[in-house]
């Protein structure tokens, strides 16, 4: 797998300002954060795809209306918690 | 013997309600009903793999059981001595649950999932746990510990997913029902390809305990069937409150089938075009389908009248953002443990939950929210709305781009964002011979006017009629 991946970070749906299409070193940080140096090892190809995609959908997802809105489900006290 | 047997059809062919009712009347025997799907599966399923585990010797010993209780007069309930398969992600005591991965193989279960239980006490017979896609998301694969289906109109095409076993088995007459799981599609999606009946009931309403998760706020538990009347009667059996389960509705069950017969006349029918036509052009004999289904459901009196929603677009994103995050807390520990023990493609579906942001899951349950405001604002103006299900008719199965490029075409990921009931069902056959489908929408909790509006389609297309050519 060599040079920059196809995507770009995102951050709630916004390309971040000035964020470059993440490079190689930057995905293989943010997979190793989460723990996926062995898939990382033996599946580079299938991390690097896991990653544009998830880069990907973010980007097609519109900021709501109301940023104060909470998300769902609500926090329900007595209710299961 | 007059059981309701189609012209030319053997009892494999027989209807869940034609068959319970005969079993009842002592018209017919669980034993030979239950012999009739074991020789289709023998004869069929070498071909179709819709099976991971065939339970035949227990089947027939139930079936026995339930022989022996109706000549007493003792029927355990409506679905008495009925055969039904069991996706494999969903618990059979005593039976293994791989959810069609190496990660579980060996894996059994030492109780029945809810619905499982619901559906014995209603009488019904499992007799196998049937081929899923990896964990209801990775397929249709070729590197896993067993096949995936083929679809029974064309064993070279896709029978659809993740509930693929169910949709080839209950198209082929492997047996009259079957449950599926649904998250973003995976019991309509092998509805439409195989030209069956499949719903995902409202969000809630049948409980996930003992089910393998895929998404814990979008997995929905649904019937799948070959007659809407079909599909009425099991969700009867499998739908109710469990204290147990943390996103079970507070809602009952009810008589869903309460309105099966009360045709189309004075529907408001919200029509969502522009899915199909703007957002994922839909192929020209699916077009022409829908349109069929509205011109016949006008002429049956419904009103029909454009209805417009999110963008399909959005609507898959926000699902997949959601879905990938809540996945990756249930398959993190094994991506990074055992990653070789995933297929490539569960493997590349899950693993994008560890570049989400928890901002990014936060956003989508925001958007998730106007989601739903919109879709209940149209429900408000009309009783159900109509769309597209799959924009494509079933792609072959070994090819994969084709599967990447057909698999995310598709109108069904919208009503697992908002939970509204949602169902899938033939709306006509492709010149390839391969079923088109529609779907038809509801209110929260009123799967009744669902199967109301489905029934009325089936009645005046004879839907119901067509069987693969198959056997």
């Amino acid at each position: 797998m060599d040079g920059p991946a196809r995507f770009v970070l995102t951050c709630n749906g916004h390309r971040l300002e000035g964020m470059q299409a993440m490079d190689k070193e930057l995905m293989q940080a943010l997979a190793r954060r989460a723990g996926l140096d062995k898939a990382l090892a033996e599946f580079p190809d299938d991390v690097a795809a896991a990653a544009e995609q998830a880069a990907k959908v973010m980007a097609r997802i519109k900021v709501p209306a109301d940023p104060r809105a909470e998300p769902w489900p609500a926090m329900r006290p007595g209710d299961g918690l | 013997m007059n059981v309701g047997l189609e012209a030319g059809r053997g009892l494999h062919y027989l209807t869940v309600a034609a068959a319970a009712r005969a079993i009842a009347h002592k018209q017919l025997s669980p034993v030979e009903l239950m012999k009739a799907h074991l020789a289709r599966i023998e004869k069929l399923d070498p071909r179709l793999n819709a099976f991971i585990r065939l339970d035949a010797e227990a089947a027939l010993e139930a079936a026995k059981v339930a022989e022996a209780e109706a000549g007493a007069g003792r029927l355990r309930g409506p679905l008495h001595g009925v055969p039904v398969g069991i996706k494999d992600i969903i618990d059979v005591a005593g039976l293994p649950t791989t959810c069609h991965s190496k990660i579980l193989e060996g894996n059994t279960a030492t109780s029945d999932a809810v619905c499982v239980s619901k559906l014995r006490q209603a009488g019904a017979i499992v007799v196998g746990k049937l081929s899923t896609h990896e964990f209801a998301i990775g397929g249709p694969s070729f590197d896993l510990p067993w096949p995936p289906a083929r679809n029974p109109w064309n064993p070279d095409h896709h029978p659809g997913g993740s509930s693929s076993g169910s949709g080839s088995g209950v198209a082929a007459g492997l047996f009259p029902m079957a449950l599926g799981t649904d998250t973003g599609g995976s019991v309509r999606n092998p509805a439409s390809c195989c030209g069956i009946v499949g719903l995902k009931p409202t969000y809630g309403l049948v409980s996930r305990r003992g089910v393998f998760p895929l998404s814990f706020t979008l997995d929905h538990i649904g019937p799948m069937t070959r007659t809407v009347e079909d599909n009425a009667l099991m969700l009867e059996a499998i739908a109710g409150h469990d204290p147990r389960d943390p996103g079970s509705a507070a809602a009952t069950s009810g008589h869903f089938g309460a309105a099966l017969d009360r045709g189309a006349r004075g529907l408001r029918v919200g029509f969502v075009r522009h899915f199909h036509e703007i957002d994922m052009p839909a192929e020209p004999e699916v077009t022409a389908a829908l349109e069929h289904v509205v011109r016949a459901l006008q002429s049956l009196g419904a009103d029909v009248r454009n209805i417009h929603l999110p963008s399909l677009g959005e609507f898959a994103a926000v699902n997949r953002v959601i879905l990938q995050s809540e996945a990756w807390a249930i398959h993190g520990e094994w991506l990074r443990t055992r990653p070789g023990d995933y297929g490539k493609l569960a493997r590349r579906r899950l693993m994008p939950g560890a570049f989400l942001a928890a901002g990014d899951y936060v956003l989508a349950n925001k958007r998730r929210l106007e989601m739903i405001a919109a879709v209940n604002a149209a429900l408000a103006e009309v009783d159900v709305l109509l769309c597209a299900s799959s924009m494509d008719p079933a792609c072959r199965i070994d090819r994969p781009a084709e599967v990447e490029r057909t698999y995310p075409r598709q109108a069904r990921t919208p009503f697992n964002v908002t939970g509204h009931p949602a169902l899938a069902m033939m709306s006509g056959l492709s010149s390839g011979g391969l079923p088109l489908s529609v779907q038809f929408v509801g209110r929260y909790f009123d799967e009744a006017m669902l199967f109301r509006v489905a029934r009325a389609w089936e009645q005046v297309s004879g839907m119901d009629k067509k069987h693969p050519p198959i056997g």
